[in-house]
């Protein structure tokens, strides 16, 4: 952990560490429900206003990652406050997202857009990461042109609890995700 | 037809100066009698390794003479090179009693004609243009780029309907090329209704079940859907260009109201709602409708076992051959669950047409859904992922790679 982290972590009342037990809760609902287990929760002053769990075999939209069910609660709930797009965009910049895995490059583009103020992943995403795995869509000055500004970049810290975040996606790859194309060969289930 | 079909290549063009570059070689000027066997002989002592697009021998006419210069070996550093001519390349130049000199040699192939006969003055090089060259139109039959171009038609006349005007919305659409078949459609929606989006989406299972295959269908089937007022207030350019303009929007519901006459309790907007993010969301949703009966996930996962032990035995079944009933009994055990367990997974083998180039998110969530082939009439140069900005497609870390077509339009439409 960095010395970035900890300072946060005194300014807040409550650890990194505690929002990510959170999130890995709801990593856990996930892999209950037999979906790739990864979960979030998005905090605003210290304060856990929104969670959520990948749903992509439930919806059949693999687009239905954890974090974008949470944003969606947010917008929706933020919308029926009629506050408006400044007021969303300001309370979005002041809010810290929770995520066992580091966000794909979607999601990472999806928290550039809404301008999210900062994000702690768990385990790196080696295959689609968006915040320094494949591409470093957090980081301003990786886009092409360098006339990027400020606004659509945010702090972003991994490895925080990473190992237990690896131990759930490792027991739902054990079992074998039911919703995956046929193999082209049999694959052979652990019990 | 004035389309062009054109790939977008997963990995950036190499930059133009790296083919210019060369690298020394050892070459000797040969009587013509000799070249053969020195050729053969060279092949075995001294192979060109990383210059394989380097001809062995150079051709000259000088005084009407031929002239044959052939390469002996490659050099091992840019100092005495003379002085590090391996034995076997020595020993034939003895025998031989040739004059080695050093001459320069196209480090790289070409990658266009103009490069290659550029190359060929220094020393000649071979040339392959399917090496090069990205898919051409030529890659796709009369029939598959005539659909192509209808569905390219069909999602920018989405884009320029009329009660919206023209205002560099992007619009998509998302096929099933087998059937040529509209599974989903969309425009962008960061600000619209939830009333409106409703009414496309009915509209749309309409046209889907009615739909015989035919093409022509789509270009009415797009219209209603405009008309619905799917696309009223979107007066922003496509979200997919200008991602982080949304906080600049400053979204008055009253003016929905007017515009769409209903109660302000409609009106809503979504940052992230892009063009693709709603196709597959909408494409999703007709999968849950059209398979409601759907196993859940448990039991999909017992029938995949039994699916995997069947499916062996299907194998052998075609070394050997169908000996008993029995086995034919297993094979209608296997057509029954062919049309739970086969339907396709997500967007697996459908393509999608947009009118402009997805941003990453969009470009993210395609690689998500497993479509097959995306096809864009506009580069986004502003946000693009697919070849303007990024070069998603060609990310080898990726569990998913589709094929990314440049759709350019070379008349009015």
């Amino acid at each position: 952990m960095n010395s970035e982290m900890t300072m946060d972590s005194a300014l807040n009342s409550i650890s990194p560490l505690s929002f990510m037990e959170l999130a890995l809760q709801q990593a856990k609902y996930a892999l209950e429900n037999l979906e790739v287990p990864v979960g979030c929760v998005i905090v605003e002053n210290g304060k856990v206003i929104a969670s959520g769990s990948n749903r992509t075999n439930a919806f059949r939209n693999a687009t239905r990652h954890a974090e974008m069910e949470a944003i969606d609660i947010l917008l929706k709930e933020w919308q029926e406050n009629e506050l408006s797009q400044l007021q969303i965009a300001e309370k979005f910049s002041k809010c810290v997202l929770y995520v066992t895995c580091e966000p794909c490059i979607m999601c990472a583009t999806a928290l550039s857009i809404l301008g999210i103020g900062e994000v702690y992943f768990g385990c790196p995403n080696d295959k689609f990461g968006g915040c320094g795995s494949v591409l470093s869509l957090q980081d301003r000055h990786s886009y092409k042109g360098s006339q990027v500004p400020e606004e659509k970049s945010f702090k972003c810290s991994g490895g925080v609890m990473s190992l237990e975040a690896v131990a759930l996606l490792r027991s739902f790859y054990e079992q074998g995700n039911p919703n995956a194309p046929k193999p082209h060969r049999p694959v052979r289930i652990s019990q | 037809m004035g389309w062009e079909i054109v790939g977008v290549p997963g990995n950036p063009p190499c930059d133009p100066s790296i083919h210019k570059s060369t690298v020394d070689v050892i070459a000797s000027v040969v009587e013509p009698k000799l070249i053969n066997t020195l050729v053969r002989k060279l092949g075995q002592v001294a192979p060109l390794e990383n210059l394989r697009h380097v001809k062995r021998v150079k051709r000259r006419n000088v005084e009407e003479q031929n002239v044959l210069s052939v390469i002996l070996c490659p050099t091992v550093d840019d100092e005495k090179q003379l002085d590090f001519i391996p034995c076997d390349v020595l020993e034939l130049i003895n025998i031989h009693q040739l004059h080695p000199f050093v001459t320069k040699v196209s480090k790289y192939a070409a990658s266009s004609k103009e490069e290659w006969e550029e190359q060929c003055k220094l020393w000649p090089t071979s040339y392959h243009p399917s090496m090069s060259t990205v898919v051409g139109i030529s890659d796709f039959t009369e029939e598959e780029s005539l659909m192509i171009c209808k569905f390219m038609k069909c999602v920018i006349e989405m884009a320029m309907c009329n009660q919206c005007g023209y205002q560099g919305k992007n619009a998509a659409v998302i096929v099933d090329p087998s059937r040529k078949q509209v599974i989903a459609s969309a425009v962008d929606q960061i600000f619209s209704r939830p009333a409106c989006k409703d009414t496309s989406r009915n509209i749309e299972i309409v046209s889907m079940e009615d739909s015989n295959g035919s093409v022509a269908n789509y270009g009415e089937d797009c219209y209603p859907i405009c008309t619905s007022g799917a696309c009223i207030q979107s007066n922003t350019a496509s979200s997919c260009m200008y991602p982080w303009k949304w906080k600049k929007h400053n979204f008055l519901p009253e003016a929905t109201i007017m515009k769409c006459g209903s109660q302000s309790s409609d009106s809503s907007w979504h940052p992230l709602k892009h063009v693709v993010m709603i196709a597959i969301d909408k494409a999703s949703a007709i999968d849950r409708m059209l398979f409601p009966n759907s196993p859940l996930p448990k039991d999909l996962y017992a029938l995949k076992d039994e699916w995997e032990s069947k499916s062996s035995s299907l194998k052998k079944q075609k070394t050997q051959k169908i000996e008993n009933r029995e086995e034919l009994i297993q094979n209608e055990v296997i057509d029954d669950l062919h049309s739970e367990v086969t339907r396709p997974y997500l967007c697996t083998g459908y393509d999608i047409y947009l009118v402009y180039e997805p941003c990453t998110m969009c470009a993210m969530a395609l690689v998500h859904q497993r479509i097959r082939r995306i096809f864009y009439a506009f580069p986004n140069p502003s946000a693009g992922a697919l070849g303007s900005v990024y070069r998603l497609h060609g990310e080898k870390s990726l569990n998913h790679h589709y094929s990314v077509f440049h759709v350019s339009l070379t008349e009015d439409v």
